[in-house]
């Protein structure tokens, strides 16, 4: 397996991957400056794959999302491919994207205080994808509303359908999200922090939720926490300073991690002692010429400063470090 | 006093005067150019407001100048708050270029004395009523364009926006389903505040005469009485009753619009009357 390839056809009777992201830059000017938000990233999704974009905050993960789904501002300077099914992404039309956004690659979104409209009934607004899609006339689109959100597990589906997202509690409102993501039964489904904000057990019945709705569908969540992205995905891919520095199965990472950043990231968490990693993330204004993670890492060698690792391949394992070149 | 019991009172003053237009037919059935008697009547009990001085009955042509005056104000003001809300909310949710440009324009056209650049346009125009209200329209949505928009920047920065465009929907869906509902109550203040503007422009220009004078509304009768000489004569009843409707309704309009204003945004100062 060679996941660096950009072309859609893998070698070696391989299936070929539903999305295939190869050399995606986003950059942004800003001023005089042009922030690298996402820098080179090659990502293959297969269907039915379930894939973390893991990092700290502002290393590029929700961007790589909103690039797939062709969200950027516009001021964004993209480059690089993202193939899906004999189209690039990034080259479509905006009625094209319009007409896969929501249907065919559908985004939960983050839980925040305006991530339903105020002034719209849920119903209705679970309800709009389906009738922006043309899938079932108005009526019908409100009753699969309904439905939705008896799946997602609203008691009184039909009062929920009918009341304000003020109405409803931080978790109640993900489940809504959740149904309006699902309600035009995607392939794809990108889920941006579905869990943030939501206390422990709010959280976990939230997980179970969508790991359960995501059982026949391909997933690329993003997240920051390492205990998400092992209970929902298969594969793992960590995200820092705009590139991807590891990539591989779950497990494999979470038992076994190899680059420095993931060892660093495993053991901060509570489980592991809770130990930081020095320092701070590089702007990604102002990124480093040799390997961005060099100021931090404990094993940095003079190399690590003055040339920057490419990705080296280890059977299902990709890693950017020269410790395993 | 309470602000319910202003708001209840103009409201009923409002659809007073909504009802005796509607009911116009019902309540003076001659009609107001109908001559009816004597010149120059002062009231009595057939003729409640007396007669002007072709013996046209005034009570009848108050009855009927409710139409034009409310009608005139009413388009005027569904074309103004139309043209405002439709352009706030485009430079608003595309912004960039377009916004900058629409704003500068309204920065040059804000210092105009509209009612001026008003009589100086109505002099080129056929001046019937659905013309000047047009043209009206467009004049006094300028401001509204701006306090339209700046209720809509902060919704269009909201999340939900950006949850419309990732289900598929166009621009258009996202302006009227997602972003006009959540501007609509300033929309409503808007509409209240620019009607009453306009009632009492429409009163003023038909006053002056730069407007179709056969027809009768209230300011045509003001006008008629004071070229007349209704005014110097002491002919009260001649222009007393025209006069005295466009402050009542002028001041419904007011009250309404700022007990609304108040019940939508609470930072609005409460001593505004």
């Amino acid at each position: 397996m060679n996941p660096v390839i950009p072309s859609g056809h893998t070698g070696g009777g391989q299936m070929m991957p539903l999305i295939s992201i190869a050399g995606l830059s986003v950059r942004f000017p800003a001023h005089s400056e042009c922030v690298r938000a996402v820098d080179t990233v090659d990502l293959e999704i297969a269907s039915g794959d379930h894939i973390a974009l893991i990092g700290e905050s502002g290393c590029g993960k929700t961007v790589l999302g909103m690039a797939v789904m062709g969200l950027l501002p516009e001021n964004a300077r993209i480059s690089g491919t993202i193939r899906y099914r004999e189209r690039d992404l990034l080259r479509a039309e905006d009625v094209e994207m319009q007409r896969i956004r929501g249907k065919e690659i559908a985004l939960i979104m983050q839980n925040s205080a305006n991530s339903l409209n105020p002034v719209v009934t849920v119903g209705s607004q679970v309800a709009e994808p389906i009738l922006i899609h043309g899938i079932l006339p108005a009526r019908a689109a409100y009753t699969e509303a309904v439905r939705l959100l008896e799946a997602m597990g609203f008691d009184l589906p039909e009062r929920a359908a009918g009341r304000y997202p003020h109405e409803f509690s931080g978790g109640m409102r993900e489940r809504i999200l959740v149904a309006i993501a699902l309600a035009c039964q995607p392939d794809i489904v990108i889920a941006d922090e579905p869990t943030s904000g939501l206390d422990a057990q709010v959280k976990s019945q939230i997980l179970h939720l969508v790991k359960k709705q995501m059982a026949e569908r391909t997933l690329l969540l993003i997240t920051h926490d390492m205990g998400t992205a092992h209970f929902l995905c298969t594969r793992i891919a960590v995200m820092y300073a705009g590139e991807i520095v590891e990539e591989g199965r779950a497990h494999d990472i979470l038992s076994l991690p190899m680059h420095p950043y993931t060892q660093g990231l495993l053991s901060s968490l509570p489980s592991a002692g809770l130990h930081s990693i020095p320092g701070m993330s590089p702007s990604p204004a102002h990124l480093p010429g040799g390997c961005r993670f060099c100021s931090r890492c404990p094993s940095a060698t003079a190399r690590c400063s003055t040339e920057h690792p490419l990705m080296s391949v280890r059977g299902s394992r990709r890693v950017r470090c020269f410790h395993y070149d | 006093m309470s602000r319910k019991i202003i708001l209840g009172v103009s409201i009923a003053f409002l659809s007073l005067f909504i009802l005796i237009a509607l009911a116009a037919p019902l309540i003076a059935p001659t009609g107001p150019t109908v001559i009816i008697g004597p010149p120059l009547q002062p009231p009595d009990s057939v003729h409640w407001f007396g007669t002007n001085e072709v013996g046209q009955d005034i009570f009848s042509q108050l009855v009927w100048g409710a139409r034009i005056t409310l009608l005139f104000g009413l388009c005027a003001a569904i074309f103004s708050v139309t043209i405002s809300t439709v352009v706030a909310i485009a430079i608003g949710y595309y912004g960039g270029i377009i916004d900058e440009v629409v704003c500068r324009a309204i920065d040059i056209f804000l210092p105009i004395p509209t009612f001026v650049l008003l009589l100086v346009l109505t002099t080129f125009f056929s001046p019937t009523v659905l013309q000047v209200s047009i043209l009206m329209g467009v004049l006094y949505s300028i401001h509204g364009i701006r306090v339209i928009r700046s209720q809509v920047l902060p919704v269009v920065r909201m999340n939900f926006v950006e949850g419309a465009k990732a289900i598929g929907a166009g621009d258009l869906r996202i302006m009227s389903r997602h972003i006009l509902p959540n501007v609509i109550p300033i929309v409503i203040v808007k509409f209240i505040s620019v009607s009453r503007r306009l009632l009492v422009v429409g009163v003023g220009l038909s006053f002056i005469g730069l407007w179709d004078m056969s027809t009768v509304d209230w300011g045509t009768m003001i006008q008629n009485a004071y070229s007349q000489g209704g005014l110097a004569m002491g002919l009260w009843w001649w222009l007393l009753p025209p006069g005295i409707a466009v402050v009542i309704l002028s001041l419904s309009l007011s009250l309404i619009g700022y007990s609304l204003e108040e019940q939508f945004n609470p930072r609005v100062g409460v001593n505004r009357i």
